[in-house]
């Protein structure tokens, strides 16, 4: 860390006679409390940063803490929830979203040439008002008053609380099963080639460094040739579970499905019936099975509504999860009722297809006797896929599994 | 750790990226600030076209720093990103040294007459006068095993080749990771680097960025494209166009000898910012609601 207390030399500064190294901290603390990853490095480089040049606007405090302690994208708005509840309790718009206004379009705003943030002008700039301004008081109050606390409520949502019903339970016997499967399918999970060679006695390609490694045991004469051939990956799994209030009876285990799915490979699950909401942080915890599934359960907010699979496909496509599609095993399991039309189905598997390894539709209801997808969304979407499987019980799952791996 | 690099202002980064025509607004420039001053790397994510590689190109412009460019790609080894020894002379020495009888050792076969250099391990070891900037581009697409290799560098700014030891910059160089979030990367990298999140501009921003990157626009001409790009970026498209797409838009128009912008330039000159047919369809379609109406045409 820099020197001692370094005093600016310039203007006014926003944190004059500060214990940066408790400032620093106690920011840290409350934003791990609100959920934001902040690491013991990250708090020094931000108390490093502060004893670089001292911050003259609550804007260019703000760039700072926000460069050096947040560390992804999805912290961003629990970190601009804590720096607006501590640094704005006037209740100002602070996140880039809000700051973005009507739209690229919009150029209404009349902020100067560079996005600044607000509030800069209504921040009092004494050090009396913050907790931080003393070293003795600097942590203790920090803890104390986490309740006036504006944070984003993450679980379980208000609108799930009004809709809810209890999945149905997996029998211990079906249970057992997926377990077994499980274990089963990890044996022979899809593969693809990746670009990195290993050594491997019928490799194709002499290894130049391993050669040269070798010959050095035998006086740099290369008597054994190191060949070596690709290594092979697991291919990447992006499963959707359809919610809507038709695939009821079979949610919970597919839930278990995608559970195993998330935990076992690089994976990425989502849920859907109007939206698309996505699931592989929750389902992918080790931790425990009916926590992961009740928190998922818990974080779909418009479980057993309606269905719109083309819009959801569309924004999966569109979002930054989309890339995950590239070369993936993409698996949809929906019984096909659709309430967007046909033609947005077709556009949203066709631009599927060209982005996927593989397509496979789950289809609980493909098992009953007589059945025919006739449904308009299933109808469609039929001919883009590399095969429509009856997934209505868990038996049937084992039939997935050589699916996915018979198309490696 | 290398000597305390200098303190650098985020007004002084705007000020000098501006004169290499660069414009950056509060929060990139206090990110490329905090990177010069602190010496730790940063880590630039954004959607594609926003200008993450541009921002290394433009600080090591700005410095008079000599850019050194890793382009990431699955199973990038060691031999391509830190070292690699050439072989072929070491096995030429052998021959050599048996012609003449000699006897060699390790010692002899490896040593920096036999290394050669690959972008890290010469960010590490240059020796101009201004520190390099080492751009490690879309390292999202390399894999886990490389994130691991760069762990080193990326805390310490060394560099350790088992048979040498290890090299520690007397300069520690501006090392800027860019990614595509194509996947997740570790929290170990991310824990060593600063982070910023570059959003797209708003409109008067893109239109001053325009108005510095084609200086040979016409005036209205860069107020409609910036306005017609912001407006298709409303659109529900597969491959939203990004700053660079607008930029390469607007040249190709000015190539052309567009002044105005009718639906006939549109049309014709479309494939500039819309990169799949689908998109292309979509934009075809929507050209009258975004205020191209057909009788609007010359």
């Amino acid at each position: 860390m820099g020197g001692g207390s370094r005093v600016s030399d310039e203007g006014a500064a926003l944190l004059a006679g500060v214990d940066r190294a408790a400032f620093a901290v106690a920011l840290a603390v409350r934003l791990r409390k609100s959920g934001v990853v902040v690491g013991t490095t990250a708090t020094q480089a931000f108390a490093r940063a502060l004893g670089t040049w001292e911050p003259r606007s609550i804007g260019m405090l703000y760039w700072m803490a926000r460069v050096t302690l947040v560390q992804r994208q999805a912290d961003l708005e629990s970190f601009d929830a804590v720096f607006r509840a501590v640094f704005c309790a006037t209740g100002l718009a602070l996140d880039p979203a809000a700051r973005r206004g009507s739209g690229p379009a919009g150029a209404a705003a009349a902020r100067g040439s560079y996005r600044s943030v607000p509030g800069a002008a209504a921040v009092e700039v004494a050090g009396d008002g913050l907790p931080w301004a003393t070293l003795p008081a600097a942590v203790a109050p920090a803890d104390g008053d986490e309740a006036p606390l504006d944070l984003p409520e993450r679980l379980p949502s208000r609108l799930s609380a009004v809709a809810d019903v209890p999945f149905e339970r997996l029998d211990p016997a079906d249970l057992a099963l997926l377990g077994d499967w499980l274990a089963e399918g990890l044996r022979q999970w899809p593969t693809r080639p990746s670009r990195r060679w290993d050594p491997h006695h019928s490799g194709r390609r002499v290894g130049l460094r391993p050669t040269m490694a070798a010959a050095r045991r035998t006086g740099f004469e290369p008597v054994a040739l190191v060949r070596t051939r690709p290594r092979r990956r697991p291919r990447r799994v992006v499963m959707l579970c359809d919610v809507s209030r038709s695939m009821q009876p079979y949610v919970a285990a597919y839930l278990h499905l995608q559970r195993a799915v998330a935990v076992a490979t690089a994976a990425e699950v989502f849920a859907f019936s109007t939206s698309l909401t996505r699931l592989t942080a929750v389902l992918a915890r080790t931790s425990s099975a009916e926590a992961a599934i009740e928190e998922a359960t818990a974080r779909v907010d418009d479980r057993f509504g309606g269905t719109r699979i083309a819009t959801s496909l569309l924004t999966l496509l569109s979002s930054r999860h989309g890339e995950a599609c590239r070369g993936a095993l993409v698996v949809i399991a929906s019984d096909g009722w659709d309430t967007d039309p046909p033609e947005a189905m077709v556009a949203a598997m066709s631009r599927l297809r060209r982005r996927a390894h593989r397509v496979l539709w789950l289809n609980p209801r493909l098992a009953a006797p007589g059945y025919e997808p006739l449904v308009g969304g299933m109808a469609a979407a039929a001919p883009y896929c590399d095969a429509v499987l009856p997934a209505d019980r868990v038996g049937a799952l084992g039939d997935v599994v050589r699916a996915l791996v018979a198309g490696r | 750790m290398a000597d305390e690099p200098e303190r650098v202002h985020p007004d002084e980064v705007r000020r000098r990226l501006d004169r290499v025509g660069y414009l950056v607004d509060e929060g990139l420039a206090t990110a490329l600030a905090l990177a010069l001053s602190l010496g730790q790397p940063l880590l630039l994510e954004g959607e594609p076209g926003v200008g993450k590689t541009a921002a290394a190109k433009a600080l090591a412009r700005a410095w008079g720093a000599p850019l050194l460019r890793l382009q990431c790609y699955e199973g990038v080894t060691a031999g391509e990103a830190l070292y690699e020894w050439n072989y072929q002379r070491q096995l030429l020495a052998i021959r050599l040294a048996e012609s003449h009888h000699q006897t060699l050792h390790d010692a002899d076969l490896f040593t920096e007459e036999f290394l050669q250099e690959r972008p890290i391990l010469q960010a590490v070891r240059c020796a101009g006068p201004v520190a390099p900037v080492l751009l490690i581009d879309e390292i999202d697409r390399a894999d886990d095993e490389f994130e691991a290799l760069l762990f080193e560098f990326l805390g310490e700014a060394s560099v350790t080749v088992p048979e040498l030891g290890t090299f520690v910059a007397t300069r520690r160089p501006t090392v800027v990771l860019t990614s595509n979030r194509s996947r997740d990367l570790h929290d170990a990298l991310r824990r060593r680097c600063l982070y910023h999140w570059i959003e797209f501009p708003d409109a008067e921003r893109v239109v001053a960025i325009l108005r510095r990157s084609v200086p040979a626009a016409r005036e209205p001409l860069v107020a409609s494209t910036a306005a017609f790009v912001g407006r298709v970026r409303t659109l529900d498209l597969e491959k939203a166009p990004g700053l660079a797409e607008a930029i390469d838009w607007l040249s190709a128009l000015t190539v052309l000898g567009v002044a105005h912008l009718t639906r006939d330039d549109v049309e014709r000159t479309l494939g500039a910012i819309v990169k799949t047919p689908d998109d292309g369809d979509l934009v075809r379609a929507s050209l009258d609601e975004l205020g191209y109406a057909t009788s609007d045409g010359a």
